[in-house]
């Protein structure tokens, strides 16, 4: 008998909202995160806005020291993940710490401090200061979270791009069913970076103005930022501790377009749907709601959709719920994934779905169920994520509501 | 688990372009480190480097294909032309979607991360070169190899600083055993460029040794990392499968595992106690005892607090085994890099199916200080059954990978 895996605490922060909280009550209300941004200088672009954090702080808990030495993104995801542990319950006698493992995604890291660096040295100073450098590796806040709250299991960091933390959760529940571990933090955390929105903006991918997923007039993404930290248990043990337990995680699939760095796939995202549901052992049929990756990007809205056709057939398709949560608090790229689990978790608790905002003009070629500007009450039970990266790294993963 | 079957080995490092080249390059216990002459290095504390002054990616594929590729995914993919072509693997539409791509590098193309930058800096943002962009993500070089071969499988990229390798490992691993796929292209990569160089100059943290061109020069031990760069791909497959199509078998991967440190992210854990409990758990999960441990590979790589921490804990489990213990510190050969683990992972399973030793010091030499040359000893025969490889990273990762000769009457 495989062991179950169960998430038993969230933790998030993003445009919309700065605590688990928060983001349930905004993205319920359809709120929209995304505003002009004030991180860095966005008057030379056709674009400035994105879906910034505001009021994101650890101090004074955090050691002095140690905050010159992190990164923006370092410090959205120690905010999700003392969030989310607290919300967990987790005591140091429950588990050896050994038995406890962190397995997070990644994307620019501390691109943001590496930026700050370069720019000074750009700017002629000859020695500006190193510790801008020490948390450019995406792995650091991985190495950050375990050593804060003593964890010395597994640990590993997932680095592709937009897909990443919704591997993170998937790696974390195959070491929890293969009694690897007992308990995995996953998720993941980003910040913006003018690397990635020039990146976004010279290849043309941004909306000028906000993020309309799924709407005809949809011009790009927006960028956002946040972290989102789930914590996955074992379910026998998650139960005899008297957990509260908030969702299950069935299964998961990845796979590669193996097509083109930047453009999407049809085949490779129908293909990763219909292997994630094989290896959850749940049929087509059974899946009520779909949490879309939905960037707003023409191509990608209109490709997912073929994908999601393709996948369930016409008729399944036509009776999905399907929505974009990048609607509220744009493309978090390594957060992403975790960010929208999340709200795909609270879809199923509150059986309530939340709606796709900025939704005013139906494209036919996007012709689903995206519940467009107004959350809806809907049985929800089984839902799929998907989660679709630059190389072609795609990853869905499924989540039943906890009875 | 299943064991593991490593049936194809490609690699691109500067001690040899290619497994036979590398192979010749630690038999003679070869040196990669020189002088660097890809950049301008004679501003920083350093100005030598493991790096690569003869790689032509023309050798493994078209200029179209990497024109606009960075370093790194150019080595990566030359490496699993020449890991998939060694391991008879023929890539077609009944496989490619069982086969998986699974790397691990510490930074990806930095050099793209740079240029991409600076474009922005000196052009603004209509200036900013669109085709860099793509590249900067340290998933590029896993998606190049999937996009060059056809493979439709998982692809995933792991970034843990200097345990990368070793974490693509054990993620192939899980996706082995649990029979997701039949195959895994799995490896590690890393480009040495001058952002990296300058910022870890910057942090301070480089052996400061300088050479002349053509000079063989010998880094202060424990006195800071010497950096290195490369490509190391392997081809995994469970046993039986590897068996039953006839592959040519380099070892057999008997366990892994990864265990955390608590130390600060720029520092390795300095009691050493996540690589004892990693080795302790690998040699559990193997069923097998220090005595019978032939060969340890290990990570050190000149920094003082690691290579301590090693001569300590491996005096510590090993008191009892083998006197004089000798140990096979590659980095001290290539520098050090995230994607190493898969190269050392490479010398080792060369040694296992040829047997014939690596080329080892003796382990107190990892607890010298000064600028004496390192002592290695090349025994000419002598067999290796089962190797150790222990690997640690600053952010306090560590991991244990322990590998077997496969004999074939065992099957």
């Amino acid at each position: 008998m495989k062991r179950r895996v169960v998430i038993t605490g969230l933790g998030t922060i993003n445009a919309v909202g700065n605590s688990t909280e928060d983001f349930r009550e905004g993205i319920f209300a359809g709120r929209c995160g995304i505003k002009e941004v004030t991180l860095f200088d966005t008057s030379a672009f056709s674009c400035h806005l994105a879906g910034e954090v505001t009021g994101a702080t650890l101090e004074p808990e955090l050691d002095p020291e140690l905050t010159k030495q992190i990164s923006r993104c370092d410090i959205l995801g120690l905010i999700a993940a003392r969030e989310a542990i607290a919300d967990s319950g987790l005591e140091r006698s429950h588990y050896e710490s050994d038995r406890i493992g962190v397995v997070l995604g990644g994307g620019a890291g501390g691109m943001n401090s590496w930026e700050k660096y370069r720019r000074a040295r750009w700017a002629g100073e000859e020695r500006p200061d190193p510790a801008l450098l020490l948390p450019y590796a995406t792995c650091t806040l991985t190495d950050l979270i375990a050593g804060r709250y003593g964890f010395t299991g597994f640990r590993s960091t997932i680095c592709t791009a937009c897909s990443s933390s919704t591997t993170s959760i998937g790696y974390g529940f195959d070491l929890i069913q293969s009694q690897t571990q007992d308990v995995v933090i996953v998720g993941g955390s980003e910040s913006l970076s003018e690397l990635t929105f020039a990146g976004f903006h010279a290849l043309r991918l941004m909306d000028p103005g906000h993020c309309r997923p799924f709407d005809k007039n949809r011009r790009g993404l927006s960028l956002g930022e946040g972290a989102a930290i789930l914590v996955l248990e074992d379910f026998d043990h998650a139960q005899a501790r008297g957990a509260t337990i908030y969702a299950e995680v069935l299964g998961y699939a990845t796979n590669c377009d193996a097509k083109h760095m930047t453009a999407p796939d049809l085949k490779g995202m129908s293909n990763v749907m219909t292997e994630a549901l094989k290896r959850s052992s749940v049929d087509k049929n059974q899946v009520d709601y779909v949490n879309a990756h939905g960037t707003a990007t023409p191509v990608n809205d209109k490709t997912e959709t073929a994908a999601i056709r393709d996948a369930f057939g016409e008729q399944l398709a036509k009776k999905l719920v399907v929505t974009s949560t990048k609607s509220m608090i744009g493309h978090c790229l390594g957060a992403a994934g975790g960010l929208e689990s999340v709200a795909t978790i609270l879809t199923l608790r509150e059986q309530t779905v939340h709606p796709t905002i900025h939704l005013e003009e139906d494209d036919p070629d996007c012709d689903l169920d995206y519940v467009p500007n107004q959350a809806r009450k809907e049985d929800i039970t089984i839902a799929l994520k998907n989660s679709f990266a630059f190389g072609g790294n795609n990853t869905s993963i499924v989540f039943k509501r906890s009875e | 688990m299943d064991d593991i079957a490593i049936t194809g080995i490609g690699i691109i490092s500067s001690m040899g372009i290619g497994k036979d080249a590398f192979w010749s390059g630690c038999r003679e216990a070869r040196t990669g480190i020189k002088r660097i002459t890809a950049f301008d290095a004679d501003s920083f504390d350093s100005n030598v480097a493991g790096w690569i002054d003869d790689f032509d990616p023309r050798q493994f594929m078209p200029r179209r294909t990497y024109r606009r590729m960075s370093r790194i995914s150019r080595m990566a993919v030359a490496a699993s032309v020449e890991a998939l072509e060694d391991s008879s693997i023929i890539i077609d539409d009944d496989n490619r979607d069982r086969i998986a791509v699974i790397l691990g590098t510490s930074y990806g193309s930095s050099a793209h991360v740079e240029d991409f930058f600076v474009s922005l800096l000196r052009e603004g943002p209509r200036g900013a070169q669109p085709f860099l962009f793509p590249e900067t993500v340290p998933n590029a070089p896993a998606s190049q190899i999937s996009i060059f071969h056809g493979i439709r499988g998982p692809n995933s990229t792991f970034c843990q600083n200097e345990i990368s390798a070793e974490s693509a490992i054990l993620y192939a691993r899980n996706i082995l055993s649990q029979g997701i796929v039949d195959t895994v292209i799995v490896g590690g990569a890393d480009e040495l460029s001058q952002m990296q160089y300058s910022s870890y100059n910057a942090l301070g943290v480089l052996n400061k040794v300088r050479a002349k061109e053509g000079e063989r020069i010998s880094p202060e031990m424990g006195g800071g990392l010497i950096l290195g760069e490369g490509a190391g791909i392997l081809v995994m497959e469970r046993l039986n499968t590897a068996a039953k199509r006839g592959a040519t078998i380099y070892g057999l991967l008997k366990s892994a595992t990864i265990t955390g440190g608590v130390t600060s992210p720029s520092r390795y854990e300095p009691g050493g106690n996540a690589m004892k409990r990693a080795i302790n758990h690998a040699m559990e999960e193997a069923e097998i005892s220090t005595d019978s441990i032939d060969h340890i590979s290990v990570s050190a790589n000149f920094s003082a607090a690691l290579d301590e921490t090693e001569y300590r804990i491996l005096s510590e489990i090993f008191a009892k085994g083998k006197d004089n213990l000798q140990v096979s510190p590659l980095k001290y050969l290539m520098g050090t890099f995230g994607g190493a683990g898969t190269t050392r992972t490479a010398a080792v399973l060369l040694s296992l199916h040829k047997q014939v030793p690596l080329p080892t010091v003796a382990l107190d030499m990892l607890n010298r200080k000064g600028s004496q040359p390192c002592k290695w000893s090349t025994p000419s025969a002598g067999t290796t059954g089962t190797a150790l490889m222990t690997s640690s990273t600053f952010g306090g990762g560590s991991s244990t990978l322990i590998f077997t000769q496969h004999q074939k009457d065992n099957q």
